[in-house]
């Protein structure tokens, strides 16, 4: 539970946040606001072409055809005020999106593995909350900043007939209170609906990605049922926002009626002369009617707020997450130069605990790997040999010890992925064709140096059985796992680099082809320092050293 | 025929009808009153206006209670009339998404397993969450045709009164917004093309950022960071394109709603020269809310594009197609395999082994038993019937399958058991399987013991401890055979051995058969028989089972 100065800071965080998206729109911003405020400055001259073409109706067509004029131009001004409004707004709020969307993917690359949201969740947030801010900031926006367009109409109400402009204005300040009131209920219910959004979404995308397991054991109907549960969830939050929403914009649509009413009555009674003697003002049928004309567009402007305070909540709550999410991704590192031959690696009692566990995933590793040597780490599964590997990467924060790398810290080199070709347990299809799929270790290298590295990590068969422009989808299906190693191995082969990290390379390849991939793996690490995760103790066997790891 | 979403549609709209008429009558009564109220005050001003310019005694003669207390009157039923509208028709419309998006599942589910399969995350997620959520207009905006209606209808009983020339005029202009709308309607064809490219887009983009995030480490280690967010851009940029699009005819939308009442009170007025003035300001007023009250109407084609795109991606994913050849639903207990490719019966209880090369079909094998592939491979036969006449249900119903890839829920260690238990479990036999997988010590080590969250696809675990609790969870379902995909690979000796000899001890005890799929020879030590597939030769060999020892 926030105390009240948290959450002032956290509304003022959030605020400078939202302006920092907005700025990217540009002009656009007020450019928009600017054209809703003519709208309003029309409508004037709508109601005045209205009630005096009323007046001078007795007198004939020609008498009443300017005013008539009057009221169609600015009829036509008011309909091009609010179409261009509508465009120059949806203009900057592209661009805002843009921005916005380019620094969260960013962010979210960049997330270590294990913490945080699911994959699922940062789609959500990437592309369906950046989204939200579609309406925040085309219409909310524009709408916030033409509020002072109700100036100008009060302002000609009240050059009629300041009575009725008192009255326009007496009915505002009811109306503002219930606004404020059902706002901050809003506020709460938004954050709610948007979590129960989230959940779903991020649910859902984990089943399916699961969903040959899910067929399997049969679990359909459990599942559907998880999943209704959560459907229903989102209904019920979704309506208590909306609720509260109606509720404000019923407080409106009240008030706004009012005043019409009020207006009407007052000036009919004012007509009639039947008002006390107190009230000194006698109002013309002219200016009658062009008050009662204006009293709607009085309101008009706080309508279309009200219209867009939906989008504004919305906004507001997304706005915590993405906020969230942006601060939560490391800062990027200096990139360190490129090592320019293999390097001695030193790891000195390095311990890895990851935020939130008890257990540290390494406990106080001591490892000298001169340069060029070939280093086998064997252990139990959880003693931390794929941590180790990952300290090298960037992708696990490192809590005691020291790693160093020709003699300088990891730490004060930063980022040295440059000088690292690496190949994980599970390696990551894209859909492609398995040329780009190794290309991507080397971008810009030429097809025969592919097809020489998939030939040299085993793939002969394969590509003779399919070639190399064979494509491929997300889950890989169609091939096996051992080819799925050997792609991630043509990889490794492919990049040039001095130090080569191997997680488990024949973990799921079968004894025969075994003795054909070490081979391979042993000629790449000719000339790299190499560290090399494994349970094979025919792989460790072309190693120099072999360290055994203990589970914590 | 009509397709199985529009019939889902129609289903909850009956479901909700109570719901949705009473939403159709309050809009109605909003745009009446509207209509009433801006009319009957401009009829009451100008007519209270003629009668004091005629004197005190007409002014007192007057009648201004009526029109008074009905003007707010009016003022009231709008007020509560819209709120009641909103409430009440997105309250039905809710309702019928949370019933729609279980039923999408489901839909899901059923799907030949190929279809199912071929669902990219990015498209599923998609679907789910926006499709249904576009589908909501089809319930909120039905009420909108009354409201146009009955503002029309109000409109036309103020306006008759005042003159044939106004009323016809007014209707005039409401059929010129009609032929606008008609115009737009037939270019969107247009709109609903746009409406597809912007789904399109959407889905392109989430299903890049989601390939993307996943190979998040790989990215890494080959510094493709800026490449990844540049693509992801590239779709980024080609999504608000479509949208930009799309929302053109926004614009144009508002230009008529802000013209068509204008132009219409403009018209009436000029069109009453020849009637009172009372009646005149009835006319010009009741006219712009007449073409007000159409404004809804006007809104509700904004969405047209999408609507109709969301809903092409539903119908396609809802269409289940009828299952093929006769199903056989019924087979003797427990069930003995008979394979032609390696030719092999394989009794009930009996433990077999599978080698051979990678990519020799190993794994296609195992798939095909638990109906995630129809096709690739010799016949199979299961209870002395060929499975290819079997219904899914029943084939599944007969293996536990813990395949090499260990796909995790994201999710407690319980919720990632619980999955072979729909029906629930007592902990000690989640203990139990735990302990035959050789886990239990690490997951009693955890801080939350069972109710520890593994993270997405089991993140917070090593890929050794994820294979164990793929295997753990394939034990806790009860079926005669048990299907092992590489059940050690990546484990150390020392886990392996373990492994192997507690998954014999259970075997033993409960009696079940196993088909274990294994390039690493500790596991094919336990096995009966051991078939090898190799490419094209297929032969088996026999193992002494008492040679490996009880």
């Amino acid at each position: 539970m926030m105390t009240d100065e948290q959450s002032k800071s956290a509304k003022a965080a959030r605020r400078v946040w939202l302006g920092g998206v907005v700025a990217a729109g540009g002009w656009r911003n007020r450019a928009a606001a600017g054209l809703l405020v003519l709208d309003s400055v029309a409508a004037i001259g709508f109601a005045a072409g209205l009630a005096f073409g009323l007046t001078s109706l007795p007198q004939g067509l020609r008498a009443t055809l300017p005013w008539l004029v009057l009221g169609l131009a600015s009829a036509w001004l008011r309909g091009a005020c609010a179409g261009l409004a509508a465009r120059v707004g949806a203009g900057a709020a592209r661009r805002a999106k843009a921005r916005l969307r380019d620094r969260i993917v960013r962010a979210t690359l960049a997330l270590p593995l294990g913490t945080g949201p699911t994959t699922g969740a940062l789609m959500t947030a990437a592309v369906d909350n950046v989204e939200t801010l579609d309406g925040y900031v085309a219409r909310f926006l524009p709408a916030r900043g033409a509020m002072i367009g109700s100036a100008p109409i009060l302002l000609a109400a009240a050059l009629a007939s300041p009575i009725a402009a008192g009255i326009l204005a007496g009915t505002m300040v009811p109306f503002i209170l219930v606004m404020i009131l059902a706002g901050g209920a809003a506020a709460d219910e938004a954050a709610r609906q948007f979590t129960a959004l989230t959940r779903l979404g991020a649910l859902f995308a984990d089943r399916i990605r699961m969903l040959p397991l899910v067929l399997v054991f049969q679990a359909e109907a459990a599942e559907t049922a998880r999943l209704a549960v959560a459907a229903d969830d989102l209904r019920r939050r979704t309506m208590a926002v909306l609720r509260i929403a109606f509720l404000s914009s019923a407080g409106l649509e009240f008030f706004a009626a009012l005043s019409v009413a009020l207006v009407a009555v007052y000036a009919g009674f004012n007509l009639l002369g039947l008002l006390p003697g107190f009230v000194t003002e006698h109002l013309d049928l002219g200016r009658a009617f062009f008050v009662l004309a204006l009293a709607p567009e009085f309101y008009a402007p706080l309508r279309r707020l009200a219209a867009t305070y939906h989008d504004r909540q919305a906004a507001e709550t997304v706005a915590d997450g993405l906020r969230t999410i942006e601060a939560a991704a490391p800062v990027p590192g200096t990139i360190a130069p490129l090592l320019p031959g293999p390097p001695r690696i030193r790891f000195e009692q390095v311990t890895v605990r990851y935020a939130g566990e008890d257990r540290p995933a390494l406990a106080g590793l001591d490892l000298d790997v001169a340069p060029g040597q070939i280093v086998a780490l064997l252990g139990p599964s959880g003693a931390g040999k794929t941590t180790a590997l990952n300290l090298l990467l960037g992708l696990a924060p490192l809590s005691q010890g020291e790693v160093t790398i020709d003699g300088a810290r990891l730490s004060d080199l930063g980022v040295i992925t440059g000088s690292i070709a690496w190949m994980g347990q599970v390696p990551t299809i894209m859909p492609g064709s398995i040329a780009d799929n190794i290309g991507l270790a080397r971008p810009g290298a030429t097809m025969e140096e592919i097809a020489a590295v998939a030939d040299k990590a085993g793939l002969g068969p394969l590509l003779s059985a399919r070639g190399l422009d064979t494509l491929l989808d997300e889950r890989g299906s169609g091939l096996s796992g051992g080819e799925r190693q050997r792609i991630a191995l043509a990889r490794a082969l492919l990049k040039p680099a001095p130090v080569l990290l191997l997680d488990e390379p024949t973990a799921h390849v079968d004894e025969a082809a075994e003795d054909a991939l070490i081979a391979a793996i042993a000629d790449a690490a000719r000339g790299r320092t190499t560290l090399i995760a494994t349970h094979s103790a025919r792989l460790a066997s072309i190693a120099d050293t072999i360290i055994r790891l203990e589970a914590a | 025929m009509t397709s199985p979403l529009r019939t889902l549609i129609a289903a909850e709209r009956q479901r909700q009808r109570g719901g949705l008429a009473l939403a159709a009558l309050c809009a109605a009564a909003v745009t009446t009153s509207s209509v009433l109220l801006l009319g009957l005050s401009g009829w009451f001003i100008t007519g209270a206006a003629l009668a004091g310019l005629a004197g005190p005694v007409a002014a007192s003669a007057f009648n201004f209670m009526l029109p008074a207390v009905g003007i707010r009157l009016l003022a009231i039923v709008r007020t509560g009339g819209r709120y009641a509208e909103r409430v009440v028709g997105h309250d039905a419309a809710l309702r019928a998404l949370a019933r729609l998006r279980p039923a999408l599942f489901r839909a899901i589910l059923a799907a030949p397993p190929a279809t199912a399969l071929a669902m990219t995350v990015g498209d599923a997620s998609m679907r789910m969450v926006q499709d249904v959520d576009a589908v909501e207009a089809r319930f909120v905006r039905r009420s909108t045709p009354w409201a146009a209606a009955a503002a029309v209808a109000a409109g036309m009983a103020l306006l008759v009164p005042a003159g044939t020339a106004a009323a016809g005029a007014t209707l005039g202009l409401v059929g010129l917004v009609g032929l606008t709308i008609l115009a737009a309607w037939s270019l969107s064809a247009l709109g609903r093309e746009q409406g597809r490219a912007v789904q399109q887009a959407n889905a392109k983009l989430k299903q890049e950022y989601a390939t993307l995030a996943a190979a998040a480490a790989e990215l890494r280690a080959y510094g493709l960071g800026d490449w990844a967010a540049g693509r992801i851009a590239e779709h980024g940029a080609g999504l608000l394109d479509a949208q930009a699009r799309a929302t053109a005819w926004g614009g144009w939308s508002a230009l008529l709603q802000g013209l068509a009442p204008g132009a219409a009170a403009i018209a009436a007025l000029a069109l009453s020269v020849q009637t009172t003035l009372p009646l005149a300001a009835l006319a010009a007023l009741g006219a712009a809310m007449t073409l007000e009250g159409l404004a809804g109407f006007i809104r509700g084609f904004e969405v047209r594009g999408s609507l109709a795109e969301s809903e092409a991606r539903l119908e396609a994913a809802l269409a289940v197609p009828p299952p093929a050849a006769p199903a056989v639903s019924v087979m003797r207990h427990p069930p003995r395999i008979i394979l032609a490719d390696p030719a092999a019966v394989l009794s009930p209880g009996m433990i077999v082994g599978l080698t051979g090369p990678s990519g020799s079909g190993k794994t296609t094998l195992l798939e095909r038993l638990v109906g995630l592939r129809s096709h690739g491979g010799g016949r199979i036969e299961l209870g002395g019937l060929d499975i290819a006449g079997f219904t899914l249900a029943l084939l599944r119903q007969c293996f536990a399958y813990a395949p090499q890839d260990a796909a995790l829920l994201a999710g407690t260690v319980r919720d990632n058991l619980l999955l072979a238990c729909p029906r629930g479990e007592e902990d000690a036999m989640l203990w139990q399987a735990l302990q035959d997988a050789a886990l239990d010590d690490r997951v009693r080590a955890l801080p939350d013991g069972l109710d520890s969250w593994v993270g997405e696809n089991g993140a917070r675990l090593s890929g050794g401890e994820r294979r164990r609790l793929g295997l753990a969870r394939a034990y806790l379902r009860p079926a005669p055979w048990l299907l092992l995909d590489e059940p050690t690979a990546g484990l150390d000796a020392a886990t392996e051995a373990l492994v192997v000899s507690r998954l014999r001890a259970r075997l033993s005890r409960l009696g079940q058969g196993a088909l274990i799929v294994s390039h690493r020879a500790p596991p094919l030590t336990i096995c009966d028989r051991v078939l090898s597939l190799g490419a094209g030769q297929s032969h088996d060999a026999m193992r002494n089972r008492g040679a490996c020892g009880t």
